[in-house]
């Protein structure tokens, strides 16, 4: 199972790192906007709406990583004082929990995104670019979401409670 | 007769004269229906955002909605005609007129069915004004100024010459007072005096001919409305004709003494000239049917749009 | 089922899922997907994912990403550690100095940045190392920063006022205005405490042992940190009341100066850039996932009666004015416990403003003592966001029993600040009716 498991750690270690850099093409975007409509007087119908283009997919692709680095916050006032045990069952529970939440999403939103590309929608916008693809990203996030859920379930269930317990304190 | 209950979501934020009026239509449905169909009325954006009730509509999320067409323009492009007509139909009676006697409600009812959604009914009423900053006196005037328009009036304005600047509704308040653009489109005469926009923006151009007549529908999950008796279907069509027409008769009111507060902050009330209106009216078409997309019905909505207007000698 | 069932059933469901240590994010969203299911109807769950569309496209939202980079090249470049540094040497001689200069920048950062996550964030990576290094009492630094960074709610441009605004069918130019003198207000509360409490307990804000030798030559020389800085301030707040850009454009803006001073102080390399990038990333991906959940939380509370439920609560309260007043904002003050704000003003608003038109208050002062409240309630234990945020940045070894402590007495000093604003109405009133006729 562990090759399994490290593909789709790994593939969303790489979403994760798409996700981050592909955010730093707002800044240019957004400042020949300004530039061109301040000193030219000549604003761009794209500029915005492309940026919040590259927003969405930023953090719903960079989700299930984050997920492996424990980076969604949680309160830890009960887990920090819990045994072991206690502490390998409810993070066992979360993860399931967060498997179930994403699948359910993933279905919901999958015939939306069939939908709005058989309709071939686009924004409306004076731009008006194709906007269906963006629908895909959310259930391709929620399937990786999934997967990453089980993953880590699986490997706090494999993980011996006295080493999760070290691995906790850093 | 079995009792229905009904979630519905307006376009409307509580507390508007327009959300005032869907309260009214709700009432109306329960009382020609014995108080046997209950509709539960939500806001607007408070189950989900006004944009996207379409979907929560057809999935079966809630039952009805309240909605503007034009959001949905982008998926079928039909809608950008049942919603509102970028320099078209000058007087609401007229768009009113094409939906009910001109087959244009059957069209919206063809352009919905394809979602799974059942169209009831428009609710139709007159035009919103644009607020700007500069004193704009012809079509002309507004070639080279930045404006902010939405949907098709973007790309009508846009092959006007404006410098169309996409912004948020939230937004035009700050756009106008920081001259981040020159002059704007956002609700009607009395929101967006509640907006504060006569405090910005020293000019109203009337009319307004980027939205000068605007139709909002009542539309209904097909599978729901196909399970109602016939009474209770008839219950919402009479409710919708009624509104339609009372909503419109308070805002022609309402306007009248909004333009007075407006003229008291000190905002001119320029009216454009209905001459050079018809000649950017005349030009516009194109943009019309460069908005159809090819599509089939979408095109025959504008031929019979078309065909109206130049019977009714606006073309 | 009733509404107070459901209410009680929700909040509960949502406080024990917290304590098994489930991220926010999913308890928020888990329980929506749940009571959607139980209460509404399979049919209901696209809720959740159209209200998501709409926060992907959000450009209001998208100066999170934007504003977080400027504070993590700032920081990674050094720009801020010269900049505390000089805030150090003048400070000195006042009590608690490096907190109360972060209340000041806080406030700077408010009239900079339109959205309280990204200042908190921000300012938790900027200031707190830096006080922490000093050996300021944890409490007292992740306070002050908690509630210098919610100024943004007050201080004008703020998304929050901007939709509070629409929902209220208020001036928005008004709703600004009218939150500068009691944003300023907060601040000084803020202040005079920090000043006062260090003053009383030196150990809690210890002010350098060195130094007695520092000069004024020194001083004017510790100000050259002060430029990029306050170049990079004037180039955003300058856009932005110029004219020359939105909010959310501003703050590319300052992204692009930040990287300008990087370059300067010679720290602009592949390692600040990959540094710079996992901040964005994590810190945007966790703010955004929690709104999904709130928003979904929200929707489901709305679309299941909750609203109904409180609206007729109010109406049934048949006693002075005052009272319902107090009552409405310690509704509010308990939904912003657990909920997000513009969800709150999206669930109450509608609901408290025929109130308050009927009690013959003021809408606009109301609405600030609304925007107040606000803030409280996103410093409020348990589960006020800013905590949150602010948690996604602490050193290790400071858990969240700290942040709660910590957070207290300036839940106390906001407290105040809504006694005061309702007392004296004309502190929120005055400058919006003299700009504005
Ligand atoms: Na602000
Ligand atoms: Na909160």
């Amino acid at each position: 199972m562990t090759p399994l498991f490290n593909f789709v750690t790994g593939l969303n270690r790489i979403l994760f790192g798409i996700a981050a850099i592909a955010i730093f093409a707002v800044v240019p975007m957004l400042l020949y906007e300004v530039v061109a409509r301040y000193a030219f007087n000549a604003p761009t119908v794209w500029a915005m709406e492309a940026s919040t283009l590259l927003f969405g997919p930023h953090f719903m692709l960079a989700g299930p990583y984050l997920l492996h680095l424990r980076g969604h916050v949680a309160v830890d006032i009960v887990s920090e004082r819990a045994s072991p045990r206690t502490r390998q069952v409810l993070e066992i529970f979360g993860f399931l929990v967060i498997a179930v939440f994403a699948a359910v999403l993933g279905w919901v939103s999958w015939p939306l995104a069939v939908n709005a590309f058989q309709l071939g929608e686009t924004s409306f916008s004076a731009w008006n670019p194709p906007i269906w693809w963006i629908k895909f990203i959310v259930p391709f996030a929620f399937l990786m979401l999934f997967a990453q859920a089980l993953v880590e379930a699986a490997m706090a269930l494999r993980t011996p409670p006295a080493a999760a317990a070290k691995e906790a304190r850093p | 007769q079995e009792a229905v209950e009904w979630r519905m979501q307006a376009l409307w934020d509580g507390g508007t004269t327009p959300f005032e009026f869907e309260k009214a239509f709700v009432a109306r449905v329960a009382e020609l229906t014995d108080g046997k169909f209950d509709i539960k009325l939500f806001s607007a954006g408070q189950l989900v955002p006004a944009a996207q009730a379409f979907d929560a509509v057809r999935s079966g999320a809630f039952q009805m909605m309240k909605t503007f067409d034009g959001y949905e323009a982008g998926k079928i492009p039909s809608f950008a005609f049942t919603s509102t007509i970028p320099f078209g139909f000058p007087n609401p009676d007229q768009y009113e007129a094409w939906f009910y006697e001109l087959g244009g409600l059957d069209m919206a009812r063809e352009a919905y069915a394809k979602a799974g959604l059942f169209y009831i009914a428009p609710t139709v009423y007159g035009e919103e004004p644009m607020h700007s900053t500069v004193k704009i006196e012809s079509i002309a005037d507004m070639a080279g100024k930045k404006g902010r328009f939405v949907g098709l009036a973007s790309a009508v304005m846009g092959d006007l010459g404006v410098a169309v600047t996409p912004m948020a509704t939230a937004d035009v308040y700050s756009g106008l007072e920081k001259g981040l653009i020159d002059f704007a489109d956002r609700g009607d005469l009395t929101a967006n005096f509640e907006a504060g926009l006569g405090e910005v923006a020293k000019f109203i151009i009337l009319p307004g001919v980027h939205q000068p007549t605007t139709a909002t529908s009542y539309v209904a999950n097909t599978a729901a409305y196909d399970a109602l008796p016939a009474s209770f279907k008839a219950a919402l069509a009479v409710a919708a004709r009624e509104i339609s027409g009372s909503l419109r008769q308070r805002i022609i009111v309402q306007d009248t003494i909004v333009l007075d507060k407006y003229r008291e902050q000190g905002v001119e009330i320029i009216q454009l000239d209905p001459a050079d209106i018809a000649e950017a009216r005349a030009k516009a078409v194109a943009s019309w049917n460069k908005a159809t997309k090819g599509d089939a019905l979408a095109t025959r909505i504008v031929e019979s749009q078309t065909a109206f207007m130049q019977s009714l000698g606006l073309l | 089922m009733s509404s107070e069932l459901v209410l009680l059933v929700m909040f509960s469901g949502l406080v024990s899922l917290l304590l098994t240590g489930l991220p926010l994010a999913f308890v928020l969203g888990s329980l929506a997907l749940f009571f959607t299911v139980v209460l509404w109807g399979p049919s209901a769950l696209t809720v959740t994912v159209l209200n998501l569309y709409d926060t992907m496209r959000s450009e209001s939202l998208m100066a999170i990403p934007l504003y977080v980079m400027m504070a993590s090249v700032l920081q990674r470049s050094g720009v801020i550690e010269s900049l505390y540094k000089a805030m150090e040497i003048w400070s000195r001689r006042l009590p608690g100095g490096l907190a109360v200069g972060t209340v000041a920048i806080c406030t700077i950062i408010a009239a900079m940045t339109g959205i309280v996550g990204a200042a908190v964030a921000a300012m938790g990576m900027l200031a707190l190392p830096s006080m922490l290094k000093r050996g300021y009492q944890p409490e007292l630094a992740i306070g002050t920063i908690c509630a210098g960074g919610t100024l943004g709610i007050l201080i004008p441009p703020s998304v929050i006022t901007i939709v509070y605004a629409v929902t209220a069918q208020a001036s928005i130019g008004q709703m600004f205005i009218a939150g500068v003198v009691p944003g300023l207000l907060l601040a000084s509360l803020y202040i005079g405490y920090i000043v006062l409490r260090s003053a009383l307990n030196p150990s809690i804000a210890p002010r350098p042992t060195d130094g007695d030798d520092i000069t004024w030559a020194m001083r004017i020389g510790a100000l050259k940190s002060l430029v990029l800085p306050m170049l990079i301030i004037v180039g955003v707040l300058g856009t932005i009341y110029m004219g020359i850009a939105t909010p959310t454009e501003a703050a590319a803006v300052g992204v692009a100066l930040a990287f300008v001073s990087a370059v300067i102080e010679r720290r602009f390399n592949g390692e600040l850039l990959t540094g710079v990038a996992l901040d964005v990333v994590k810190v945007t991906t966790m703010i955004l996932w929690i709104t999904i959940g709130a928003r979904a939380f929200v929707a489901i509370f709305t679309g299941t009666g909750g609203a109904d439920f409180l609206l007729g609560f109010i109406q049934d309260l048949d006693t002075n004015r005052w009272v319902v007043l107090v009552v409405m904002l310690a509704i509010l003050f308990f939904l912003g416990m657990f909920l997000d704000e513009i969800g709150i003003i999206l669930l109450c608003v509608p609901v408290f403003l025929p109130v308050i038109d009927f009690l013959g208050f003021d809408r606009l002062w109301f609405g600030i003592l609304f925007l107040v409240s606000a803030q409280m309630a996103y410093i409020s234990p348990p589960f006020g966001y800013t905590l949150f945020y602010m948690k996604g940045v602490l050193p290790a070894g400071i858990g969240m029993g700290t942040v709660y402590r910590a957070i207290i007495p300036f839940m106390l000093l906001q407290a105040l600040g809504i006694l005061i604003c309702a007392m004296f109405p004309e502190l929120v009133l005055w400058l919006p009716r003299s700009m504005i006729q």
